[in-house]
């Protein structure tokens, strides 16, 4: 397998009126060719300021760690250091698009209101292809009829707001894939959908994955979805990752406190009518960032004057997989 | 909710509630009018005490059912008869539907609304106390100030809302404590009938369980109703005793809710219950691929209103409409051959739903 993204120490730092507030510390994480990333967590965990990153897509009031490294491997195996780039320099703008794909959550902000998709898609096209209009144009069809728009030679003239919302999701999907990307970036990308939308829009991105052999980043707070899409996930809170490894194990046995809590929380189809089981506390504002862990304000297993004073560092508790929590020592085990 | 399925346990009966939305279209000379039936031909009776889920996709017309049960819009046909158990209440059974004026501003304490979003629906310029205190004031169902005070902190305690914020303003607040808010503006009035509808949707699964765990204890307490509107399948599954699915304006199927999940009998049922992703890594997400896209309801087909994408459809079910009818004890649903399918899944743990 090879590597398409390393991100280490990914520190994200914004100078806000209130003083400088940090949403995102220290994040490590990497994506394989051909593999889905599945970025979990709850809303301000700091996901998408992450993901906008890497794409150097963060306002000018953001600033990186010193030691953060965010290492691309382009397709002509040149390693991109990310960090590096300037927001509006020539590479990251070829890295954007004809490397890198993104998805966002809301598919009507994407596109603009005065052009149809039609144009919007080929010009994405012709920005990183050597193509003609008419070629550009093929293609763009093509690309329709690959999302699952039914009649996409009538479509490709429509305006956004003509297709209905899952129609949109999957043109934006289009737009996205048209630029051949080779990392795929997609955030909450099927969150405002219907279930049945929804369940399209994840079987058609399975379905493309596997056939260009694309590696991806899934953002999601819905740990149904990440069960269903990823190969590995990536659990955020308040901008950490607490826990790391393979879906499936991390899903049948979590390590973490706050993944363990998480997943309790669930409504599932298996236990109808019983009381669900929430996390206690609330989740601490990004500007009141609890000291030591992050997670030690809401945690039952908390150790007194341990948690709520030394961060956590990263252990290995199996091959493939890490968790941050100090109910583990440094080669992983259970501390009893 | 009592086993009691009798006559004087039903809160409300709603029979052929039909909401037509005159929608206009401009045309080259002049313009003209068709109707959109939003909800077309509903009959389903809620019982005192039960929360009865409402789930289908965008646009299939849960909001409008909830509204024109409130009186929030008026129906365009059918009747809503709501079986008051007050004190005051000068008769038993109010014809919801036929109300206006003062007769209607009265009955309104007597049900109400949670909204969708707690962000956007609290005025930030009112104090929490206010804002949790209007529906008594605009009724006029309470006048005294220390009366309407005991009630607010009194609901504000059943909500686990902290008394001394009663005083500050809402911005300050997270969204589930803004949840909690809108639940206790809801309930001030002692309503036998709420709709909560998308109360939930936005919240972080965390929120999500606190909320729901809150609305079964304030039900237990107070023996209210709730229509409980969502998309989300999963959580409807936990909180609801019986469940209703509509697709573009009609009610599909409605059934206790463990018949709905583990044996459904209506094709679309069947294909919404698949597209469930669970948190299950070896569950096996196979979702039934339907044709085409949701229909608009300017231009609903006709006969069965699912006949466009249904993998089972037939001749008929392009001409005849399906009856809504009742195939099992309290399973009812509208399909021409419901009597033949057999949509049981394996249902795990399922516990039965506790009486
Ligand atoms: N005031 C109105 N005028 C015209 N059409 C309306 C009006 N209100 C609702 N509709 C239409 O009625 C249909 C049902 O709408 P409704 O809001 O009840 O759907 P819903 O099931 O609640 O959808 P969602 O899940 O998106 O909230 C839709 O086609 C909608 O566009
Ligand atoms: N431009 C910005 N200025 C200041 N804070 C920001 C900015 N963008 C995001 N944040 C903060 O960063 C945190 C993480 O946000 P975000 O990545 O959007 O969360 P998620 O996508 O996980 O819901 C939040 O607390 C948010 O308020
Ligand atoms: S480090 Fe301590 S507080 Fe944090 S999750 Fe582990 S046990 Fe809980
Ligand atoms: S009536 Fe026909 S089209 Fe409608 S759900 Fe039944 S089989 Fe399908
Ligand atoms: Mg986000
Ligand atoms: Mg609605």
């Amino acid at each position: 397998m090879s590597r398409l993204l390393s991100v280490e120490n990914l520190t994200i730092s914004f100078r806000t009126d209130e003083g400088t507030i940090t949403p995102v510390q220290d994040v490590t994480f990497a994506v394989d060719k051909g593999r889905t990333l599945g970025l979990v967590g709850e809303s301000g965990s700091g996901k998408s300021v992450s993901t906008k990153a890497l794409m150097r897509l963060l306002p000018r009031t953001a600033s990186l760690g010193a030691d953060t490294k965010m290492h691309y491997t382009a397709k002509d195996g040149q390693v991109m250091r990310i960090e590096t780039l300037s927001d509006r320099s020539r590479e990251i703008r070829a890295l954007r698009g004809g490397e890198m794909g993104m998805i966002f959550q809301e598919p009507m902000a994407s596109f603009s209101p005065v052009y149809t998709i039609g144009n919007q898609i080929i010009e994405a096209i012709r920005l990183h292809r050597p193509m003609s209009k008419r070629e550009a144009r093929a293609f763009a069809i093509d690309m329709l009829d690959k999302v699952g728009i039914s009649n996409a030679g009538a479509r490709i003239d429509q305006y956004a707001h003509e297709l209905s919302g899952g129609m949109r999701q999957r043109a934006m999907i289009a737009v996205a894939l048209s630029a051949g990307p080779a990392l795929l970036i997609a955030d909450e990308p099927t969150t405002a959908l219907d279930v049945t939308i929804q369940a399209q829009v994840l079987d058609l991105m399975r379905d493309l994955q596997r056939e260009l052999g694309m590696g991806m980043i899934f953002i999601t707070h819905d740990l149904g979805v990440i069960a269903q899409v990823a190969d590995d996930v990536a659990v955020m809170y308040l901008g950490s990752i607490v826990e790391r490894g393979p879906a499936r194990d991390v899903i049948r046995a979590p390590k973490h406190p706050y993944t363990q809590g998480l997943l309790a929380a669930l409504p599932s189809l298996d236990t109808l009518s019983k009381r669900l089981t929430p996390i206690p506390g609330e989740i601490p504002s990004p500007n009141a960032r609890p000291s030591g862990c992050p997670f030690h304000t809401r945690c039952a297993q908390k150790i007194a004057g341990l948690c709520d004073r030394k961060i956590p560092r990263e252990v290995v508790p199996e091959p493939g997989r890490a968790v941050r929590c100090w109910l583990y020592d440094e080669n992983g085990r259970a501390v009893a | 909710m009592s086993d009691d399925l009798s006559a004087s346990n039903t809160l409300l009966e709603v029979n052929n509630l039909s909401v037509h939305f005159p929608v206009t279209k401009r045309r080259l000379f002049g313009s003209d009018t068709q109707m959109l039936r939003a909800v077309d031909d509903v009959s389903f009776v809620i019982h005192r005490g039960e929360t009865v889920g409402l789930v289908g996709e965008s646009g299939s017309g849960k909001t409008t059912v909830g509204r024109a049960m409130l009186r929030a819009i008026d129906p365009t046909s059918g009747e809503v008869l709501f079986n008051t158990a007050a004190p005051d209440a000068a008769q038993s059974q109010v014809a919801v539907h036929t109300l206006s004026g003062t007769a209607l501003r009265q009955f309104r304490p007597r049900m109400s609304l949670v909204f969708q979003d707690p962000y956007s629906s609290l005025n930030p310029r009112m104090t929490v106390r206010d804002i949790i205190a209007e529906p008594l004031v605009a009724s006029g169902l309470m006048k005294d100030r220390a009366q309407i005070d005991a009630r607010v902190r009194d609901i504000a305690a059943r909500c686990k809302l902290n008394l001394e914020h009663l005083r500050r303003f809402p911005h300050a607040f997270s969204g589930g404590q803004r949840q909690r808010i809108c639940i206790a503006r809801a309930l001030v009035s002692k309503p036998e009938f709420v709709v909560c509808d998308e109360s939930v949707s936005a919240l972080d699964v965390s929120i999500q369980a606190e909320i729901v765990n809150l609305l079964r204890d304030l039900q237990d307490e107070m023996g209210v109703s709730f229509l409980f509107i969502a998309h989300d399948l999963s959580v409807v599954a936990q909180i609801s005793h019986r469940v209703a699915v509509m697709y573009v304006g009609k009610f599909v199927e409605y059934a206790p809710t463990e018949k709905l999940f583990f044996s459904p009998r209506h094709p679309y049922t069947h294909a919404l219950l698949s597209a469930i992703p669970l948190a299950d890594p070896d569950a096996n997400f196979a979702p039934i691929r339907l044709k085409g896209e949701i229909p608009n309801p300017l231009t609903a087909p006709s006969g069965c209103r699912f006949h466009t994408r249904c993998p089972f459809a037939k001749d008929r079910c392009s001409t005849d409409v399906p009856e809504w009818r009742e195939v099992a004890a309290e399973h009812f649903t509208a399909c021409h051959f419901a009597e033949e399918f057999d949509f049981s899944r394996p249902n795990g743990n399922a516990s039965e739903i506790p009486a």
